[in-house]
């Protein structure tokens, strides 16, 4: 007895869109490409040189690692792939070298972006 | 030689465990399921079972735990029961969204307010939906039958789901019956071991749950839902096997109960299929062309075998030890599914379905409950329709009395 009951469909998942089983992603050596949060950013921390000690505060207190120092160039240097503005880094300066600037006062900020890099 | 003991559910669930060879434990007490955990606990510090047992500081910890011991490549197993239950609500989607196919064990119970230690669906039922397997066992065996078979099916690779391997609390939890223990050599026949695909490790490193970005949601949800497309084919292969292995008869979704020529019918899951099954049997003592179907599985619901073994059957009752305030029928949860799965069939074969709400708050549902439910149906054949959604034992006029 078999009956003329609808069935469930086949879900077709484009392969572009398709997200690895389990969203299991390669471990990153250095920083996730899979999955980038700089465009989450409303402002962005921008440094001042002069003032900037190097005291490595901003690397300390990243949640995302995006400071880092650059010892070629003797300067921090900034991700902007990955931070998210949240201003932690500005908040902690011991020397005020860092500025919570809007996204929008710069040509390329990422609140302009149509689509997430 | 099979081995029979005389065991409760707890301990039913705890031997099984072990011999599933589970290599990560997490427990948090709360009663009833409690036993399961105290039963493991001897097995470990007395050498029997080479497992590492953690103590959680709640039940979130506990499937954290068990959620990082699954990525790792353990089989892990833990438990909880009524409000430790929903404590651990956080983690059953993630668990699930990132396919650790670890057990869970609920030997259930009501939720607060206010505390009732009594057996109730209602726990487990409220995280029906976050991408589990879910079902309830109906006697100690079939809990430890139910503990080998999800981990088979949650590991298979075209699965890769958490299970929820459900007993009543108290009627099943702890009221020894009959359990064939069997031979190890064949659970090693039934159950490989746990090979995930993406294990964490230092040589092979990977990210596991990663924040996904926006528009990865909706193909995360669908390749969910896909997945739940293939557990039906497995849960057949692997009940298949079972019975083959161990000498069962189970059908893979639902046991029928008198079925073939029945007008009405009990539509129920877990302890008190018991006390229904002997109903059945005294209502066609009495000329009543009486039936049961029992569910064995809430996820994946076995839509088209509801459909197959309802259809022609004048009245169904619908037995529901969960509560769904407010819901369509302003009852329980098995009867809007079940109405769903009955609409498409043709009218004349189409039954009328009511709902009884039984067994809540750790109460026994009688065999004189049963007849009232089948008093009902009759009604309701003779008047050609249903006058009502829902009944509440214990709190209608005319019946329910002890």
């Amino acid at each position: 007895m078999k009956k003329n009951l609808p069935e469930f469909g086949k879900i077709v998942v484009p392969k572009e869109r398709a997200v690895p089983f389990g969203a299991v992603t390669p471990a990153p050596e250095s920083c996730q490409l899979l999955f980038m949060t700089g465009n989450w950013r409303q402002k962005r921390p921008v440094i001042d040189d002069k003032k900037c000690t190097r005291c490595l505060t901003c690397y300390m207190v990243c949640p995302d690692a995006c400071w880092t120092f650059n010892e070629e160039e003797d300067r921090m240097q900034w991700n902007p792939s990955f931070c998210k503005g949240c201003q932690l880094c500005t908040h902690e300066c011991p020397s005020e070298a860092l500025t919570a600037t809007p996204e929008l006062d710069f040509e390329g900020g990422v609140v302009r972006l149509a689509k997430p890099f | 030689m099979s081995n029979e003991r005389f065991l409760t559910g707890c301990s039913a669930a705890a031997q099984a465990a072990k011999m599933a060879e589970v290599e990560v434990i997490c427990s948090y007490p709360i009663r009833p399921y409690t036993a399961i955990m105290m039963e493991l606990a001897k097995m470990v510090a007395n050498g029997e079972l080479d497992a590492e047992f953690v103590h959680g500081e709640g039940e979130h910890a506990q499937l954290s735990v068990v959620l990082g011991a699954s990525a790792a490549g353990a089989r892990a197993y833990t438990g909880s029961a009524g409000v430790g239950v929903t404590y651990a609500g956080e983690l059953y989607s993630p668990v699930a969204g990132g396919r650790y196919p670890l057990q869970m064990a609920i030997a259930d119970r009501t939720l607060d307010p206010p505390g009732d230690f009594g057996s109730e669906h209602t726990d487990a039922m409220t995280f029906r939906d976050q991408g589990w397997l879910l079902g309830w066992a109906c006697s100690p065996q079939e809990v430890f039958d139910n503990t080998l078979m999800n981990y088979r099916i949650g590991e298979d690779h075209r699965v890769m789901l958490p299970q929820m391997v459900c007993q009543d609390g108290y009627f099943i939890s702890h009221i020894p019956d009959k359990v064939v223990l069997p031979e190890m050599s064949q659970v090693k026949e039934f159950l490989p071991p746990y090979n995930p695909p993406h294990p964490l490790h230092p040589e092979r490193p990977v990210s596991h749950g990663p924040q996904i970005r926006p528009d990865q949601g909706a193909p995360m949800d669908a390749q969910r839902a896909a997945v739940f497309l293939e557990v039906p084919a497995v849960i057949r292969e692997a009940t298949a096997d079972f019975n083959r292995i161990f000498g069962r008869k189970y059908d893979p979704f639902i046991e029928k109960h008198k079925m073939e020529d029945a007008e009405i019918a009990f539509f129920i899951m877990g302890a008190h299929s018991n006390t229904c099954r002997n109903t059945v049997d005294e209502l066609r003592k009495k000329g009543v062309k009486a039936g049961m179907v029992r569910l064995r599985w809430v996820r994946p619901w076995p839509t088209h075998a509801l459909a197959e073994a309802f259809a022609g059957v004048k009245a169904v009752a619908s037995v529901e030890t969960s509560t769904s305030y407010g819901g369509a029928m302003r009852g329980g949860n098995l009867v809007h599914e079940l109405r769903a799965s009955l609409y498409d069939l043709p009218d004349k074969e189409r039954p009328l379905v009511t709902s009884f709400m039984a067994g809540l708050g750790g109460e026994t549902i009688w065999l004189h409950d049963f007849e009232f439910m089948a008093k009902k149906l009759l009604n309701m054949i003779a008047e050609k329709r249903t006058s009502r959604y829902v009944y509440w034992i214990g709190f209608e006029a005319e019946g329910g009395k002890k």
